[in-house]
């Protein structure tokens, strides 16, 4: 960014204490002190953190004129600034923002997550000026206490590293190497970059991780491994991640709660089905009709949750002046997806999902028995993983050749349903063979599994419609929505279609004989 | 972005005065704001501790053979940054007039900065000349200080209709009266007359002729900055609530 002005972070080392570095820089410099000031705010940021990957700071203010929210990126730019209501539900989602240019750069990172509160930060702040000949600002050195708040404040506070933040005066750097050098060198020994962000700090004080909800699993796996441990090991990563997500799905804080939480069980019913060979066959069969258990109970809110995020798109196609008539139909999805969220809550707090997921933790914690009624249970995790990929590939293939233009929309589901295992195994094993051929693999895959998956959306989406009709022809406006239905259902047919029409291409990539060599020789 | 620009025919009304102020109060509102000194005395540069020289000079910059991001100075104000005077800008009109469409020229040259603010203040010089009309294309809006006199009153009708007849992006037009002395009665009577018989032109707010506004050359600072509670950093922050949703910021 061209109007960017270098910023440096340190952290004040232990027996150094602000007023010593304030005369330290007097001595150096001709410095302004400005009178002391604290601010308080809260950090925002998605559960999975998606700002602070983005190097972006968003910060909820309580000031003049009420609530406001600061957003500040790398470059020592101004912040960019909104007012803001407090939020409703302790959180924000995008549509909760005032329009404007923080909203604007707020939404492709933020897409549908919402924005929490996770941590609360008081800091105590002393600006000190650095001046040249004309007394003219030409560096800017913040002295800063800070402390996060533990409950809101109710529980005390932690005190958290001070920091010296050093920021440059746009068309003055020489000035501000100068400072930057001197701070540096600081007084007793100098000073060191401060290791982690006031943000992340603040986030551990109040015991939260910095590091967010994760959605990929982080387990290091060496391809000699006993496959029946390298199996447990991610299974416990998966199902930390559908224990993170569990709180924000019952307090329905935003869509993807959910959808992490289902793709973290899908993804532990794909282990289990993959190297069931690891497994004792029946605390296996339990554990799997637990875990199918739970996607049954959470599909229909999700479903729902898919039809709303698409009706803006879906919308957009057809005429405006048959949107208004549309109404009620949306009208008619919302209450059904608040239906299905309280069934879904229900479940998931209840006696039934409570004790399947004590059982599920007891299985993956405990002894699975002898390796003799589990045949893969030993085997190095790279033989077992390398087969199973190779034979859910070889099925791919085999019942990709046969879909054709007349060929029924449950084969194409079939397809993506293995298409979905064949991506688990490479997501959650790929990493023990090389880069370079599992990248592409994943990629031709994907690119097959989108126009899959667009089929079938519109195939459950189009049936769940047409569904409503019933209902529909008795409410307010029916006979006008039932019409403009029958525009959006077309919509949602001719989108089937063209998924149809180019799988054929993907599928060719998917299958080409390079890419079927490469599975062959690789994973065998 | 949107462009404000500070302009009267005449000099010593308060352009000046009004366009560091505003656009410090601006600063501290929490807009990225910029402030740009065309006027080649670089009074607001001058105010700003900034040297009013910018490499290459006015021609480059109207020919954009400058990098317009690369001139742009920080001021002590957090949030304010300024893109200085130079005294070749004295040459503006000749420059504009060598370069393509002249009176789009301002507009295409500050263009670049757009992202990075939400605001620009254009304080320009006293004239009525080509910069004026390239001024006019490019600013969204007007901020027209008014001493109350009656020839001031007429020379504002004067830009009313020059801007309705002659400018193709017609800005809106926003005056306020600026150093006010209550103890004339002339002043009150105008002062008074003015925005009732206007209210679509002219605000209600009036800045007073005060000692600390005069005072800002010594200072070298905003009034709003160097003494915020004094009755002309109050004046200014009134006026700044009173336009800032005329002028869509």
């Amino acid at each position: 960014m061209p109007l960017d002005v270098p910023t440096a972070s340190y952290a004040l080392p232990d027996g150094v204490d602000p007023p010593e570095l304030l005369a330290y820089l007097g001595k150096r410099f001709p410095v302004v002190a400005e009178p002391g000031a604290s601010r308080s705010y809260t950090v925002l940021d998605t559960a999975d953190r998606r700002l602070r990957a983005a190097g972006v700071d968003l910060d909820l203010e309580t000031g003049r004129g009420g609530p406001r929210l600061v957003l500040r990126e790398p470059g020592g730019r101004p912040p960019l600034v909104a007012d803001a209501r407090r939020p409703r539900r302790n959180r924000y989602l995008l549509r909760d923002l005032p329009a404007g240019p923080l909203r604007e750069r707020l939404a492709p990172i933020v897409e549908t997550r919402a924005l929490l509160p996770l941590a609360s930060v008081e800091v105590g702040a002393q600006l000190v000026r650095v001046l040249n000949a004309d007394d003219k600002t030409v560096a800017r050195v913040s002295l800063a206490t800070p402390a996060a708040l533990v409950g809101g404040g109710d529980g005390g506070t932690v005190p958290l590293t001070p920091r010296v933040d050093v920021s440059g005066v746009l068309g003055y750097p020489k000035p501000l190497g100068q400072v930057t050098a001197a701070v540096r060198r600081g007084p007793k020994g100098g000073l060191i970059d401060a290791p982690i962000s006031l943000a992340d700090e603040a986030i551990a004080a109040v015991g939260g991780d910095p590091e967010g909800i994760r959605t990929k699993v982080h387990v290091n796996l060496s391809p000699d491994q006993r496959t029946d441990r390298a199996a447990v090991a991610v299974l416990c990563d998966l199902a930390g991640m559908v224990e993170a997500n569990l709180p924000g799905t019952l307090a329905d804080l935003d869509t993807e709660f959910l959808h992490d939480l289902r793709v973290a069980v899908r993804r532990s019913r794909s282990v289990l089905r993959e190297l069931k060979g690891a497994f004792p066959p029946e605390p296996l069969a339990t554990q799997r009709d637990a875990l199918r258990w739970v996607q049954a109970v959470t599909g229909p809110t999700r479903d729902l949750d898919v039809q709303l995020l698409d009706w803006d798109h879906l919308v957009s196609a057809i005429p405006v002046e048959r949107h208004a008539a549309l109404a009620p139909v949306r009208t008619l999805l919302v209450r059904h997806r608040a239906a299905a969220f309280r069934a879904l809550r229900r479940e998931l707090r209840g006696p039934t999902y409570r004790q399947a997921w004590d059982a599920y933790r007891a299985f993956l914690a405990g002894d699975l028995g002898p390796s003799g009624e589990r045949p893969d249970a030993k085997r190095p995790i790279i033989d077992v993983a390398g087969r199973r990929i190779r034979k859910v590939y070889r099925r791919m293939l085999a019942m990709g050749a046969v879909i054709d233009a007349t060929s029924p929309a449950g084969d194409l589901h079939e397809l993506r349903k293995r298409g979905k295992e064949l991506r688990y195994l490479l997501e959650l094993f790929g990493g023990l063979w090389p880069r370079r051929v599992v990248k592409p693999m994943v990629r031709s895959l994907k690119e097959l599994q989108d126009v899959l998956g667009v089929h079938q959306d519109r195939e459950v989406q189009a049936s769940y419609l047409r569904g409503l009709a019933g209902e529909l022809a008795k409410s307010t406006g029916g006979p006008a929505a039932l019409l403009a239905l029958g525009v959006l259902v077309d919509r949602l047919d001719a989108e089937q279609r063209e998924a149809r029409d180019a799988f054929a291409e993907r599928f060719d990539a998917f299958a080409a004989a390079g890419q079927q060599a490469l599975v062959a020789k690789v994973f065998s | 972005m949107r462009i404000v620009a500070t302009y009267n025919i005449k000099g010593g009304v308060g352009k000046t005065s009004a366009a560091v102020n505003l656009a410090a109060l601006a600063a501290q509102d929490g807009l990225r704001t910029l402030l740009w000194d065309l006027d080649p005395q670089g009074a607001a540069s001058f105010l700003f501790r900034v040297k009013p020289k910018i490499k290459g000079g006015g021609a480059k910059l109207v020919r954009m053979r400058s990098d317009v991001t690369d001139l742009v100075r920080g001021t002590d104000v957090e949030g304010l940054d300024l893109l200085p005077a130079d005294f070749s800008y004295r040459h503006m009109d000749l420059a504009l007039d060598a370069a393509g469409k002249p009176t789009r020229r301002l507009r295409k040259v500050i263009a670049p900065l757009a992202e990075y603010y939400d605001l620009a203040l254009l304080d320009c010089p006293p004239s009525i000349s080509l910069v004026s009309e390239s001024v006019f294309d490019a600013a969204d809006a007007l901020l027209v200080p008014l001493i109350p006199s009656t020839l001031t009153v007429r020379t504002f009708a004067q830009l009313g209709d020059f801007v309705a007849g002659e400018v193709d992006r017609r800005p809106q037009i926003v005056a306020f009266f600026s150093m006010v002395d209550g103890r004339k009665r002339l002043h009150r009577e105008v002062v008074a007359a003015l925005p009732a018989a206007s209210p679509d032109d002219v605000v209600q707010t009036s800045i007073p002729a005060a000692t600390e506004v005069e005072l800002m050359g010594v200072e070298r600072a905003p009034v709003v900055v160097s003494a915020p509670h004094s009755r002309a950093a109050r004046a200014y922050r009134s006026l700044w609530d009173e336009v800032r949703p005329r002028l869509g910021v």
